[in-house]
């Protein structure tokens, strides 16, 4: 059968007849690839996406934090909405300060370190959703070309076996094998390089926009710590 | 996440659909249809050493020229070919024979050209022998003849059935002349050299006249036999034409004797071309070595392949260092070779200088050296037991001395 196909693919080397020609192991290497390429560009647009619309927000909330509008105010507009970024930890901040106001909490010291916790948790949070499926990324990347050369090799094994079968070393039965187990490289390859370059890019665009979180989140930190200071005072100077 | 997945996998049938069509079939490489050319490593003494063959036919174990038809084997014959003289000149391709009246007319001459040196001797001693019977019909003096004639008797007979023809020929015309002749004769004897005196104008006239026009017509076969023979040979003609000097009488002496003049006198402006130009034969060169075989590859060059054996060329060798006088107590001979480069001529006599070249060894060693090589050369000029049959190998000669082999 391996020789039939090799007579035709004297033929036909195109990369449809190169795919059809190959082993099933080699077909399923392929399109294990090709699906690994899919996810891998999938992930690269999702992620563009979600960060070209996150650094949006970002810089929008960051001008609106510091137009000098009431944070109250602010808390109101946004509380209600579905946030993310700067945006969720200044609402998760907030939300903690509200709660230990409405209670009367008595303590400082624990309230500034509520509100920290909760900014951190929404920081990881946020971090995690800016990291998520990079991994994935990761992996194809170092793994595509190592699929793809698992795949050359088992393709040039049957070929070689056909080569033996047919008794024949002429370059025109021997080529089409090595041409049909290459693909599977050329495939692997096709998707690692973006993978491994998009994941570089977003790690780095991921660790950017979580640096402008804590930092946000340390500056709000400072503000609210004045402001339970002024706020916690006059009650101790009244007691 | 399922719109940009959905987006990646619409991208991505994009981007195979267009390789599909753009990547469907590359090119395939149009390799020019060239045949291989097999090219053969061949050392060079198989070129130096090539045998005759025929360069155009199929390769065979042992290389052999076309096959002759002619089988009448000519000994010491070295060009392969179908003539009965051996020529150099390689054989020409035979064109068609479309003037068959032409054909005719060589056929005489070819006769006289298959035995070319023996038949002219014979010529001449058939012109006494015949002429013996004749001077008893004439009275002239015919003691001195029989002496010349009985040694070859046994030559002669074969003469008769080819020459036929031409004393008939000849006959005729004689016939009258002879009556004058007789008379002329009679004082002829005192005069023996004048037929072969027929340049100088002044005696011989009436002889010669004679001659002339018999000779003409019919002796010009018999002109083409004595192309071979050198001037030392009509020499012994003229001696034998004088020694017969009485025979003169005859006619067919006169004929033959004036004939042998003439040829001697056009060797002076080379007979060989003249013979050639006259020659209406179809222009085939080529020798008279014989070949059974079926051609097969090999030299155009006529060779047997010989290459001088270790022995011969230790003979060789031998033959000088007996000559070199050695010189004792020469100092920086370390290492030195002497290596003689000189040329043989068949006879095995040294052409032109030898060159005497020698590596190693001190500076004033080498000059020392190399004369007393190249004096033990020229003393041991010319070389003996050769085998004539490899002259082609020899006929060039580098020979290589160690002086520490010669004992010095």
């Amino acid at each position: 059968m391996e020789q039939v196909a090799l007579e035709a693919a004297t033929h036909d080397v195109s990369l449809w007849a190169l795919f059809m020609q190959a082993g099933w192991v080699v077909k399923l290497v392929m399109i294990g690839l090709m699906g690994a390429s899919v996810w891998t560009w999938a992930i690269v647009i999702d992620k563009y996406v979600n960060f070209a619309k996150a650094r949006r927000q970002f810089d929008q909330f960051e001008q609106v934090f510091w137009s000098g509008q009431s944070l109250e105010e602010l808390y109101r507009t946004l509380s209600d909405r579905q946030n993310v970024g700067m945006a969720a930890i200044f609402v998760a901040a907030m939300r903690e300060w509200k709660k230990s106001f409405e209670r009367g909490a008595r303590a400082p010291i624990g309230l500034q370190m509520r509100i920290d916790r909760a900014m951190d948790v929404t920081i990881s949070r946020e971090a995690e959703s800016f990291e998520a499926r990079l991994g994935s990324l990761a992996t194809i990347g170092s793994a595509g070309p190592f699929i793809g050369l698992f795949g050359t090799v088992i393709g040039i094994m049957t070929s070689f076996q056909a080569i033996a079968g047919s008794k024949s070393t002429n370059l025109a039965v021997v080529a089409p094998g090595i041409a049909e187990a290459l693909l599977a490289t050329a495939i692997g390859l096709v998707a690692a390089i973006p993978a491994v370059i998009a994941y570089n890019k977003f790690m780095g665009d991921a660790g950017k926009l979580s640096g402008r979180m804590e930092g946000f989140a340390d500056e709000f930190s400072a503000i609210l710590s004045r402001q339970i200071d002024e706020k916690l005072q006059p009650r101790q100077a009244a007691q | 996440m399922k719109g940009s997945v959905g987006t990646s996998i619409a991208l991505h049938t994009l981007v195979l659909g267009w390789a599909m069509i753009s990547l469907s079939a590359p090119a395939p490489l149009t390799v020019a249809d060239v045949e291989a050319f097999p090219v053969d490593i061949v050392p060079i003494e198989s070129v130096t050493q090539m045998q005759q063959g025929d360069k155009s036919a199929p390769m065979k174990e042992t290389p052999s020229p076309k096959e002759t038809k002619n089988q009448k084997a000519v000994e010491n014959a070295e060009n392969a070919g179908e003539n009965d003289i051996d020529l150099k000149t390689p054989p020409t391709p035979t064109k068609k024979p479309v003037p068959i009246e032409a054909a005719a007319a060589p056929k005489p001459v070819e006769r006289p050209a298959p035995t070319p040196t023996p038949e002219q001797n014979d010529v001449k001693e058939i012109a006494p022998e015949e002429t013996a019977p004749k001077p008893v019909e004439t009275a002239s003096l015919p003691q001195p003849k029989p002496e010349p004639t009985p040694p070859k008797p046994e030559p002669t007979p074969p003469k008769p059935e080819p020459m036929p023809p031409k004393p008939e020929a000849a006959k005729p015309t004689p016939a009258p002349v002879q009556a004058e002749n007789s008379s002329e004769t009679g004082e002829l004897p005192p005069t023996p050299p004048i037929p072969m005196a027929k340049p100088q104008p002044p005696k011989p006239e009436p002889p010669k006249e004679e001659a002339k026009p018999v000779e003409k017509p019919v002796e010009k076969p018999p002109e083409k036999k004595p192309e071979p023979p050198k001037p030392t040979e009509t020499a012994k003609a003229d001696t034998k034409a004088t020694d017969a000097s009485k025979p003169t009488d005859k006619k067919e002496g006169k004929k033959q004797d004036a004939a042998k003049s003439s040829s001697s006198q056009k060797s002076d402006f080379n007979a060989d071309q003249i013979a050639a130009l006259l020659d209406k034969r179809d222009a085939s060169g080529g020798g008279a070595k014989r070949s059974a075989t079926p051609a097969s590859t090999g030299s155009t060059k006529p060779s047997n392949g010989a290459k001088l054996s270790l022995s011969e060329m230790d003979a060789l060798r031998g033959q000088i260092s007996n000559n070199w006088s050695t010189i004792a107590g020469i100092e920086g001979l370390q290492g030195m070779i002497i290596r003689v480069h000189m040329r043989l001529d068949q006879s095995g006599a040294i052409v032109g200088e030898p060159e005497v070249s020698s590596s190693g060894g001190s500076d004033t060693a080498r000059r020392t050296m190399e004369s007393s090589a190249r004096r033990a050369v020229l003393r041991s000029s010319p070389f003996k037991n050769l085998p004539a049959d490899k002259y082609d190998s020899w006929s060039e000669v580098v020979v290589n001395f160690d002086p520490s082999e010669l004992g010095l």
